[in-house]
């Protein structure tokens, strides 16, 4: 219905600057364009990036708009596929003109949508993908990232692990595909730079459906932790048949940020109690701005926000600031502007490296107590970001 | 590792999960299976059919219905939206030259639908039926969830159940005349329309019950159906069509083959193993294990 | 000679004749105003009409249903996509796709074509399955993310070049490449070669009464159109410039189905109609609702339940009827697209 109603208000205003000519353009509504997944398995967090984006928008627009324009938001579905996300934000920059374009989950999707960006010579962000290649040696002039990258994730919480459990025997369990494996990796060369040891690696397909046929080499090495980087449905079905099989119990289990979150955590129950891991973003932050964010979410939405969604959230608020200290929504300028610009958001401070355009940002462990996530640990921003290794501009 | 550790701590744990898979998948492919094998219709929305009983006990459930009546209630529920389909999808297009093809076509067009509805009515986040039968019970160091324990055990009575109505009972045997041949069966006084529509909705039916005791072990969510579709396929396929008990062995057989092997190689390279099988059995046995319900 | 077969196809011709037209109207409308994206949409179509091209050779002319065949699409991607970042030559791209497919699908019809049927369907989606997975972990062909980068080429004729960045320019190059694969397949079909899987498809048993074999017939088949699907698959890197595993996923394959049932199975022509159709209502309706499953769904479900020879089906009579008078057929009308039925009818009957 909502969805409706913003089409509808966006064929309106098509309309009208279609009527009025270009002129029209620089001064009516600021149109930025959200490819997200609202189909298929990653939908629960396209509706995050959703109800983030459009907090936001709501709150921007009452209050003025940017720089007195108002925002105006236009969704695609791009069923987390890249050749689809494409095909959209070709859609969303060359006929409907949008200023700027974000929602991209999937980081197939991302590095195609910078790609296009570049050809098209527009600025896109992402708040969801977490590949360290998208601000690394895949880097674009025209792609900024507001959310942790991996590395950010896994230096928090390996800081915290070597602390709570010094030379811990870990055992790493990831998702098989290269995204899976290269978060495993990036975890357990921070974690063994703290000390801990390995108990051995398994890799268990994508979408397993039953991950018991793991348990065996897990019970037979003994670990105090076991990481994962698995997913979604994947972690439900693995920490519920953990819990099954009893193997929880003197067991810690840590993650990667989008292992546990508030779209799967009702259903993985009392199994990801205890369950802790490094990520951006927790409801449970303890600031007025947090507190008023997570209010607001939850009135509108009738549920928390998690790390997708408070990501979106802030992202507008970083367009915002840009767009006004640039004076335009030309590429170039904005671009300028994004490049170093410190912001607040519900999660602190966020400053834009200009280097690789990824966000610093505080980094926190959260840990699940009662089905909360539970600040235990946090990190400054300069000590979790790591180098720059964007060598492209 | 010790041989005796490596024994007790992975490879008969292995063998033990490998056959719970192995029910969970012969209780999805036994209803594919009567359907494929005496109507003749390849049912790819059989998934959603599995689906739609997880969810149904979901739902209910959380209406406070028990899970003991909710294993009798939601297969009967099933029962008439399987007749509905068999009337409305299946029959307009039953006679027509490659029933293979457009059944399969039909019923792929009704999954996609199926499953957005699914997602509308009770959206996209994973959800979970709490385990009916907490605990786990140590047997030789082996560690099994008394649940897994229920379902091997429910599933052997199912598997059991379904065989002697199909092939002991008066109403089998007319459902297997009406498979082997339709014109003969309806001059003997089979009401061949009635047993169609029954058969379609026997299968739809077990379908949902697997949903009902899958649900807390695998979780509930819109594309749950696709998890087991391929694999049930084969199963059926090298079990041999509409054969109650080639799916069994095939079922057993496949998911033993899958825990084992994943013991030794990546884990990944499992599904082709399983789809190696299916090729094979394809090229070099092709009626299957067991040959087909009704024909052998 | 004209029998019913050929008469039927002169009608696909038309069609595809109407086809073209309308694209090159379309193409010199979208230079007039200066549009882009609905000429790289429409590339797209085309594009993805080929596979559907290839699907409906294989469904509708020898009655075997592939649920893979983006396999070879995904195949024919990536080696366009590996060729043109190492030296960026259309023609050496396209011939690296050409020989890539050839290979693979040879292979794949030494598999898939020792079954018939639901089958060949389950190999055929098998071997797409587990290929799109080999592809999603490996690392050298950028796994899961697949690979960017491609750059935008320089198509060179002789002395004239288009650049692929030019929406006008490669929406022309694609038409003519889908459309070039089109007419070599329809006059493929009008060969004795056509006429033995047409048989086929009628019935498998007779056909070695005729003398020929229905292997190889089979094979060849499958072997052109894992070509066409290839083929037409290279031109898409050139289009977006990436290519990723989804391109080999079922969801790729599912709809080049879907666009065969919906313009017309067994109509070559109502393949290229239904992509483009099918590119369309994805577009309004995505922008409409998520929830275009249920819609597609629908939309499929009854056209294969009322319309088995799709939209292509509800027209073709008529435009048939038209071209008899004028120039009368020797064999008067009934369907003439169920010849093949009534091969298995006359078989039937003398069993």
């Amino acid at each position: 219905m909502k969805t409706a109603a913003i089409t509808m208000f966006a064929a309106g205003l098509l309309a009208a600057t279609a009527l009025s000519g270009s002129a029209f353009a620089q001064s009516g509504p600021i149109k930025i364009g959200v490819v997200t997944p609202l189909s298929g398995t990653y939908t629960p967090i396209g509706q995050q990036v959703r109800w983030g984006l459009e907090l936001a928008a709501k709150e921007i627009n009452a209050a003025g708009g940017i720089a007195g324009r108002q925002v105006n938001l236009l969704f695609e579905d791009e069923e987390a596929n890249p050749s689809v996300a494409v095909q959209k934000a070709e859609k969303l920059f060359q006929v409907e003109k949008v200023d700027f374009l974000t929602g991209t989950v999937n980081s197939g999707s991302t590095l195609a949508v910078a790609q296009l960006a570049e050809r098209n010579a527009k600025l896109a962000a992402t708040t969801v993908s977490f590949a360290d290649s998208i601000t690394t040696d895949k880097c674009s002039p025209n792609m900024f990232r507001v959310n942790a990258r991996a590395e950010q994730q896994s230096v928090a919480l390996a800081a915290w692990l070597a602390k709570e459990k010094p030379k811990a025997k870990v055992y790493y369990l990831g998702p098989d595909y290269e995204m899976g494996r290269s978060t495993v990796a990036a975890f357990k060369s921070s974690a063994e730079k703290g000390g801990a040891q390995s108990g051995g690696e398994v890799f268990a397909p994508l979408d397993s459906k039953d991950y018991t046929q793991y348990f065996g080499q897990i019970r037979a090495t003994r670990p105090q932790v076991l990481y994962t980087s698995v997913a979604g449905n994947d972690t439900v079905r693995l920490l519920t048949q953990l819990q099954d099989f009893g193997l929880l119990s003197g067991l810690t289990v840590v993650g990667a940020s989008g292992t546990v979150t508030s779209q799967n955590i009702t259903a993985i129950g009392a199994a990801a109690e205890g369950f802790a891991t490094g990520v951006g973003y927790s409801p449970q932050i303890d600031s007025p701005a947090n507190k008023t964010f997570v209010a607001a979410f939850r009135a509108a939405n009738k549920t928390d926000p998690d790390l997708y969604g408070a990501d979106s959230y802030g992202l507008l608020f970083a367009y915002k600031a840009a767009v006004e200290k640039a004076g335009s929504t030309e590429t170039d300028k904005v671009r300028e502007a994004l490049r170093g610009l410190s912001w607040q958001t519900p999660q602190g401070t966020k400053t834009i490296r200009a280097g690789d355009h990824q966000a610093m940002q505080p980094m926190y462990v959260v840990r699940v107590t009662k089905g909360k996530f539970d600040i235990i640990d946090n990190v400054s921003s300069e000590n979790a970001i790591g180098p720059d290794a964007c060598t492209r501009f | 590792m010790t041989p005796v550790d490596y024994l007790q701590f992975v490879l008969a744990p292995q063998v033990v999960n490998g056959l719970a898979l192995g029910v969970a998948v012969v209780l999805v492919a036994l209803g594919l299976t009567i359907i494929f094998g005496m109507l003749d219709v390849i049912n790819m929305s059989h998934g959603e059919f599995y689906a739609i009983g997880a969810y149904a006990a979901l739902a209910l459930g959380a209406a406070g219905i028990g899970f003991w009546f909710l294993l009798v209630l939601v297969p009967i529920l099933m029962i008439p939206l399987g007749m509905a389909v068999e009337r409305l999808l299946i029959r307009p297009v039953f006679d027509t030259r490659d029933r293979h093809v457009t059944t399969l076509l039909v019923t792929f067009g009704l999954g996609l639908i199926v499953e957005d509805v699914l997602k509308i009515v009770f959206g996209a986040n994973t959800q979970r039926p709490p385990t009916p039968i907490p605990g786990a019970t140590e047997i030789l160091g082996i560690i099994l969830p008394n649940y897994r324990i229920f379902l091997i055990l429910v599933g052997a009575a199912i598997v059991l159940g379904v065989a002697f109505v199909v092939y002991k009972t008066r109403l089998g045997a007319m459902v297997r005349a009406a498979a082997f041949d339709r014109n003969m069966a309806a001059s003997l006084g089979v009401p061949v329309s009635l047993v169609y529509a029954g058969t379609f909705a026997f299968g739809v039916s077990l379908a949902g019950l697997a949903g009902v005791l899958l649900a807390p072990i695998y979780s509930v969510f819109p594309t749950m159906g696709r998890d087991f579709i391929l694999l049930a396929f084969t199963v059926v396929i090298v079990g041999g069509m509409g054969s109650i008990w080639g799916a069994v062995v095939a079922g057993l057989l496949l998911t033993q083959v899958q825990a084992l092997a994943s013991l030794v190689i990546s884990p990944v390279w499992t599904d082709p193993i399983v789809f190696g099988t299916m090729v094979a059995f394809l090229v070099f046995r092709p009626q299957g294990l067991f040959g087909r319900l009704g024909h052998a | 000679m004209h029998d019913r077969l050929t008469q039927s196809m002169r009608a696909s011709h038309l069609l595809a004749l109407l086809f073209v037209l309308a694209a090159l109207g379309l193409a010199a409308m979208g230079a007039a105003t200066g549009d882009t994206f609905y000429l790289r949409l429409g590339t797209e179509a085309l594009i993805f009409a080929g596979l559907a091209l290839s699907v409906d050779l294989l469904l509708g002319y020898s009655g075997a249903l592939s649920l893979g065949q983006a396999l070879y699409f995904g195949i024919g991607a990536y080696v366009s996509a590996l060729t043109l970042m190492k030296l960026p030559s259309f023609w050496l791209a396209m011939a690296a796709a050409f020989l890539a497919t050839l290979i693979a699908s040879i292979i794949g019809g030494l598999i898939a074509n020792r079954v018939r049927g639901v089958y060949f369907a389950l190999i055929t989606f098998g071997l797409a399955q587990v290929m799109a997975k080999v592809v999603y972990n490996t690392r050298e062909l950028g796994a899961s993310d697949g690979m960017i980068g491609i750059p935008v080429i320089e198509i060179g004729f002789g002395p004239f070049s288009v650049s692929a960045g030019s929406p006008v320019g490669f929406f022309l190059i694609v038409l003519a490449v889908i459309m070039g694969l089109y007419a070599l397949t329809a006059y493929l079909l009008d060969t004795p070669f056509g006429r033995v899987l047409t048989a086929l498809k009628a019935n498998e048993k007779r056909v070695p009464f005729l003398g020929y074999s229905v292997w190889r017939a089979r094979m060849a088949a499958y072997v052109l159109a894992g070509v066409i699907a290839g083929l037409s698959g290279a031109l898409y890197p050139m289009l977006r410039g990436f290519v990723s595993p989804e391109l080999m996923f079922f969801a790729t394959s599912g709809n080049a189905v879907i666009s065969v049932v919906l313009g017309g199975v067994g109509t070559l022509i109502g393949a290229i109609y239904g992509s483009v159709l099918l590119v369309i209502l994805k577009s309004i309706i995505g922008s409409w609702t998520e929830h275009h499953l249920i819609v597609i769904g629908l939309l499929f479900m009854l056209c294969v339940m009322f319309l088995p020879r799709g939209l292509v089906g509800v027209v073709r009579p008529a435009i048939e009827t038209w071209l008899s008078r004028r120039r009368p057929a020797p064999v008067a009308a009934a369907d003439p697209a169920d010849l093949p039925a009534i091969i298995a009818e006359t078989a039937r009957t003398s069993r």
